[in-house]
């Protein structure tokens, strides 16, 4: 009997468990689907991106590997891109 | 009831795989969260299945069940604890079950990390992963199932035991970290399929990827770097690398995944080079299943394919459909693929790294070619021709001394465009360096490709010297800091960059160590105690032959005294002869193999090997080889684990 109920107990935990977790959500009342077109998460790790590409091209500048014009005309082309990320974060 | 469990856990897994795969496209068509969390539930209940299934034949194994057939196959009451538990990637279904044990634990990290990240690509991420694991699951399942009972009709009191190449501890950490290489790109290929299915390619998928990528590189690359070492130390042929069918099949993804962790860099910071980085990735994810073919399929033959079977074909079935699918999404996806940017000049940064990713695309098609040309010559022509060390050599290396010359050019380009005045300045410094070293050996009187090994070894050091040397000059000119602390912040601040270029001084001494091949003398000779013979300056007298009866073994230990020819005394080396299984009754099944016994130095290693032995006569047939300079490569292999392990620290922000 010990040897059935632990069989079957086992049985139990490691089997019928795992299929009540995953169909548990099913129950619950519908979920709309999350926008999609606005994810922030993306669009704050898009702002971080331009954040380290502002860095990097001004340590290259530094070390000399730019000269001074296309340091500047890269650094204005990488601040209009985080303006407009910013400008999308704020309008959300 | 155990080994039943293993079964059903394995048949509910694959069950699950089909059903997270339908829920996950039912999600997408119609939106509904509930089937969202549905889906990814049911993914970590594959994974939660699979874990139960590895640990129970893990158990099996550890407590010498040969009802399973797996189990008697592959350990014996004697084999070592250890080994029972590296017995469960030994054989081929066990293998196949590990590798979805691998693949598993990184599905489930990756969606216990995106929980509410990446909401649009996630469920495709989770799909792709989910029809990788069903495909092993199907084999695990139907064509090779680990849980399959023993086939006598009799009580089944010992097992075959493991091979002894395998009793090795090295052998104990290779195929894992191979694995954890092959089986991390199924992560990034996961979320360039996701991304394309949702018309997204910009570079914030490469950002998703670009850690796991490293991170299975490192994998690969460990892997590959501790089967030379495995190689090396235990097969005793003198050599790290054989151009094995198995060795390359490590090696080509290994090719094409270096150009992708090179290549990415481009999109990550300049949105360029998108059709190039899912073509690396595709095609680097399509060769880890292919080397996994390669491996288990026994289409080749090969030190390293410890199992033959019927595998193949469905494996082969897996790789075109992976291909045609792939392609055919980058074919009906071509709008989206279109990089914004275009190269302005061809002294860049941007066309460094795609003149660096074309070569290494050239490589990976001359070994996939190499390897299988006994295949296609046996198709066409009915004869299978193989092709060895020479052909692969013959190619390879003037396209390895290219890549090492991209090694040291790449970071003195600039971006966008390298002016005139720049470029003198940024080479002046490595290559005089180069130009001294190449002089100084040609006058010494070393010829051909070792002056070039060691004389772009020599270029790529000044680049890195001076690429780290302006960057500290910068931030002491510009922060007034200490040499010390401006390096420290430096790297720091820096971490995939200078991180990088500590990859690349490891890739440098391995470089050197390769080089060192060329200097290679070896001899064979029987000798008796007290009998001496000298090999390339050194003198090997034996000065004992002793017996010993062991676990799992009987051996035959040599002690060879090893002097100078002056008389200097440098070492005593013990190779030993072993006859494995030797209380079998059955002569056939007892396996003789020979432990080396290595003296290593960064200038040379004295290599023993004992290969056999007149037990009558007490006499014993040793063959010595002289290796210059193979430490070098392991050592190379350290710097490379570091530079990477840099490039991977996370930030703080991260």
């Amino acid at each position: 009997m010990m040897d059935f109920i632990r069989d079957y107990g086992l049985i139990l935990i490691l089997f019928i468990l795992p299929v009540i977790f995953v169909i548990q959500p099913l129950f619950l009342p519908m979920i709309a689907k999350k926008n999609i077109q606005v994810d922030v998460t993306s669009l704050k790790r898009k702002k971080l991106l331009i954040y380290r590409q502002i860095k990097e091209l001004e340590m290259e500048f530094d070390i000399g590997n730019i000269n001074e014009q296309d340091f500047s005309s890269g650094r204005a082309d990488l601040k209009r891109e985080v303006s407009e990320v910013i400008a999308q974060l704020n309008s959300l | 009831m155990t080994p039943i469990a293993g079964s059903v856990a394995m048949n509910l897994a694959f069950g699950f795989s089909i059903l997270t795969v339908l829920t996950l496209i039912l999600y997408t068509r119609n939106g509904d969260q509930r089937l969202f969390l549905t889906g990814q539930r049911l993914a970590l209940g594959i994974s939660f299945f699979v874990f139960l299934a590895t640990f129970i034949l893990a158990y099996q194994l550890i407590q010498s069940n040969f009802d399973i057939d797996y189990v008697a196959r592959y350990t014996s009451i004697e084999t070592p604890f250890v080994y029972k538990i590296t017995a469960l990637w030994a054989g081929q279904s066990g293998s196949l079950l590990f590798w979805l044990f691998i693949l598993s634990i990184y599905a489930t990290i990756v969606i216990l990390q995106n929980q509410g990240k990446h909401n649009s690509l996630m469920p495709w991420v989770i799909i792709t992963l989910a029809i990788i694991q069903m495909f092993f699951l199907v084999l695990t399942n139907y064509v090779t199932n680990p849980f399959k009972p023993t086939d006598a009709d009799f009580i089944v009191a010992n097992g075959n035991g493991l091979n002894p190449l395998l009793q090795n501890v090295t052998m104990a950490i290779h195929p894992p970290t191979l694995y954890l290489g092959y089986v991390g790109f199924s992560v990034p290929f996961g979320f360039a399929i996701s991304a394309m299915i949702n018309r997204d390619t910009s570079p914030l998928w490469i950002q998703s990827i670009r850690r796991w990528a490293l991170v299975a590189w490192l994998f690969l690359s460990i892997g590959i770097i501790l089967g030379g070492w495995w190689a090396y130390r235990e097969l005793g042929w003198g050599g790290y690398w054989a151009w094995d069918p198995v060795e390359n099949a490590s090696f080509m993804p290994w090719l094409t995944a270096t150009a992708f962790v090179h290549s990415i860099i481009i999109q990550e910071k300049k949105d360029m080079l998108r059709v190039w980085n899912m073509v690396l990735i595709i095609i680097t994810f399509t060769l880890c299943i292919f080397g996994t073919f390669l491996t288990r399929s026994g289409v080749m033959s090969s030190v390293h394919s410890f199992t033959g079977s019927s595998l193949g074909p469905i494996f082969l079935t897996f790789v075109f459909l992976i291909m045609i699918v792939s392609f055919g999404m980058m074919y009906f996806r071509r709008n989206v693929l279109k990089s914004p940017r275009k190269m302005e000049s061809f002294t860049s940064r941007e066309s460094g790294f795609l003149f660096n990713n074309m070569v290494f695309v050239v490589m990976c098609f001359a070994v996939f070619w190499g390897t299988l040309f006994p295949v296609f010559s046996e198709a066409v022509r009915g004869t299978k021709i193989t092709v060895g060390p020479p052909f692969f050599n013959q190619i390879n290396i003037p396209i390895g001394l290219i890549l090492l010359a991209l090694t040291g050019i790449g970071p003195l380009l600039a971006w966008r465009k390298t002016g005139k005045k720049s470029l003198i300045r940024n080479f002046t410094f490595p290559i005089i360096t180069g130009l001294i070293v190449s002089i100084i050996l040609l006058l010494i009187g070393f010829r051909g490709a070792v002056v070039m090994s060691f004389s772009l070894g020599a270029f790529v050091t000044a680049t890195i010297v001076t690429e780290f040397a302006r960057g500290i000059r910068a931030r002491q000119k510009k922060l007034n800091e200490s040499i010390v602390m401006s390096l420290v912040r430096m790297v720091s601040k820096n971490r995939s960059r200078y991180g990088g270029y500590v990859v690349h001084l490891g890739i440098v001494l391995m470089f050197v160590g390769f080089t060192g091949h060329a200097f290679d003398e070896e001899k064979e000779f029987s000798l008796k105690v007290g009998e001496s013979d000298h090999v390339a300056g050194y003198n090997f007298e034996l000065i004992k032959l002793s017996e010993a009866e062991r676990p799992n073994h009987y051996a035959w230990i040599s002690d060879l005294r090893v002097t100078k020819i002056d008389g200097e005394f440098v070492t005593n080396l013990h190779p030993e002869k072993r006859i494995y299984f030797h209380k079998n009754p059955d002569p056939n099944r007892r396996q003789p193999h020979s432990e080396l016994d290595i003296h290593n130095t960064l200038n040379k290693d004295i290599y023993s090997i004992f290969s056999g032995v007149d037990s009558e006569n007490g006499v014993a047939f040793i063959k010595i080889m002289i290796n210059p300079l193979v430490e070098w490569v392991w050592l190379g292999g350290y710097i490379l684990i570091f530079g990477t392990m840099i490039a991977l620290w996370p930030r703080k922000d991260q």
